[in-house]
């Protein structure tokens, strides 16, 4: 018996590993489902979102969420921190990839009418996903409190603004005051760092729950 | 030799449940291929990073109004849409329907979708009204990105 199997030995005798396992294991996927890659998409984006909270948190770790220090951190991550620079252009590039991916996701799902029934409620956990992630998107963009950053905001948050009956209240949420500030940024920093990750986890959640419960559809 | 066993296991449970198990089992063979192409998708970022590592632009100046400014490629088509449409509506303003109707009422029909759909095939040939919309709709998503 090799070390790997004494442990899970050891651990099946206490926690009844088989029978917990046995059925996610065995768990048939339809055999086109392996064969067509267009089904990667949605584990694609859901490796993207593992690889942004990975160099997410090591961001985090040196970023100063402040109008006076966002942009010296941000420079400080992309010239000394050691590895800096890849892990931030991995943090960009994960984040772009992920929406292409939950789009093309979306697209598929849309063609192969895979949202009928009875999959109509994860297609509406879905598009939740797309506005979580994309919301990920726009929060993100201001941070590194450059000159795009700050002006793209500036108008992204106008166009929210002007939404009827709701948008004020939506500018007013988002920006902390009238304009653009350091009240801004500490929300849109906290909007991406705490409010978003907790949306997206447990709409995720539901989102392979109800996958796992239901089944990938089989047909093409 | 795992892989053996679990063909095996997944013929058996064939004679008993006959509808709905006609597939290969869940491990190895779907997370063999999710891992394989976990690991193109991962090496093809890095590769991307090293290549093009994300910019830093002069640092935010409220007072100097740079051009051109642009938001992230997927709110293009909203900046588009807001462009594109100018006529009022009796008493509704143009920029309000430019606003609303790429962000609001898109959302909202996206989510309507398998509500309207109620057509049950998933067979394309079957599905021509869907699937024709389906392409206007990204056509004209991507018109105004453009
Ligand atoms: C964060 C974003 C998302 C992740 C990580 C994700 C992940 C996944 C995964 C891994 C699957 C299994 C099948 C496959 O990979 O194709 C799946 C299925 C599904 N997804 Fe997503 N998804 C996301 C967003 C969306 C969006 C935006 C929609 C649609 C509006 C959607 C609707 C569905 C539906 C209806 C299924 C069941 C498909 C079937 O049974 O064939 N998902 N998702």
């Amino acid at each position: 018996m090799t070390l790997g199997d004494t442990i899970y030995k050891w651990i099946d005798e206490r926690f009844k590993l088989r029978e917990l396992l046995q059925p996610i294991i065995k768990h048939p996927a339809p055999e086109n489902v392996i064969s067509n890659p267009l089904y990667c998409l949605g584990g694609t984006a859901f490796l993207c979102f593992l690889i942004l909270v990975i160099t997410g948190i090591f961001l985090a770790m040196y970023y100063k969420p402040t109008p006076l220090e966002a942009y010296k951190s941000v420079e400080h991550i992309m010239t000394e921190v050691p590895m800096g620079s890849l892990i931030r252009s991995l943090h960009h590039w994960a984040a772009n990839t992920m929406i292409a991916a939950v789009m093309l996701h979306m697209i598929r799902i849309y063609f192969m009418g895979a949202y009928k029934k009875p999959r109509e409620l994860n297609w509406v956990v879905g598009i939740f996903l797309l506005l979580t992630t994309t919301t990920f998107g726009f929060s993100g963009y201001l941070l590194p409190w450059d000159q795009l950053a700050f002006w793209a905001t500036k108008i992204g948050t106008g166009i929210a603004g002007s939404i009827p009956v709701v948008g004020g209240y939506i500018s007013l949420i988002l920006l902390g005051g009238n304009d653009i500030g350091a009240e801004t940024l500490t929300r849109f920093f906290a909007i991406h760092v705490m409010i978003l990750p907790i949306a997206i986890a447990v709409l995720l959640g539901l989102h392979f729950l109800m996958v796992r419960i239901q089944g990938i559809s089989g047909r093409l | 030799m795992a892989i053996a066993e679990n063909k095996k296991y997944g013929e058996e449970e064939k004679k008993t449940e006959p509808v709905r198990v006609r597939g290969l089992p869940f491990f190895p063979h779907f997370v063999l291929r999710e891992v394989v192409v976990m690991c193109i998708v991962a090496g093809f970022l890095l590769i991307l990073a090293s290549v093009y590592p994300a910019s830093l632009l002069k640092p935010a100046d409220p007072f100097d109004t740079p051009s051109p400014i642009y938001p992230e490629w997927y709110f293009l088509y909203v900046f588009g849409f807001l462009k594109f449409w100018i006529y009022d509506v009796g008493p509704i303003p143009a920029k309000i329907i430019g606003v609303t109707l790429p962000m609001v009422l898109w959302y909202g029909l996206l989510i309507l979708v398998p509500f309207i759909d109620r057509n049950p095939s998933t067979d394309i040939r079957t599905r021509k009204v869907a699937v024709t919309l389906g392409i206007i709709a990204l056509l004209g998503v991507l018109y105004f990105t453009y």
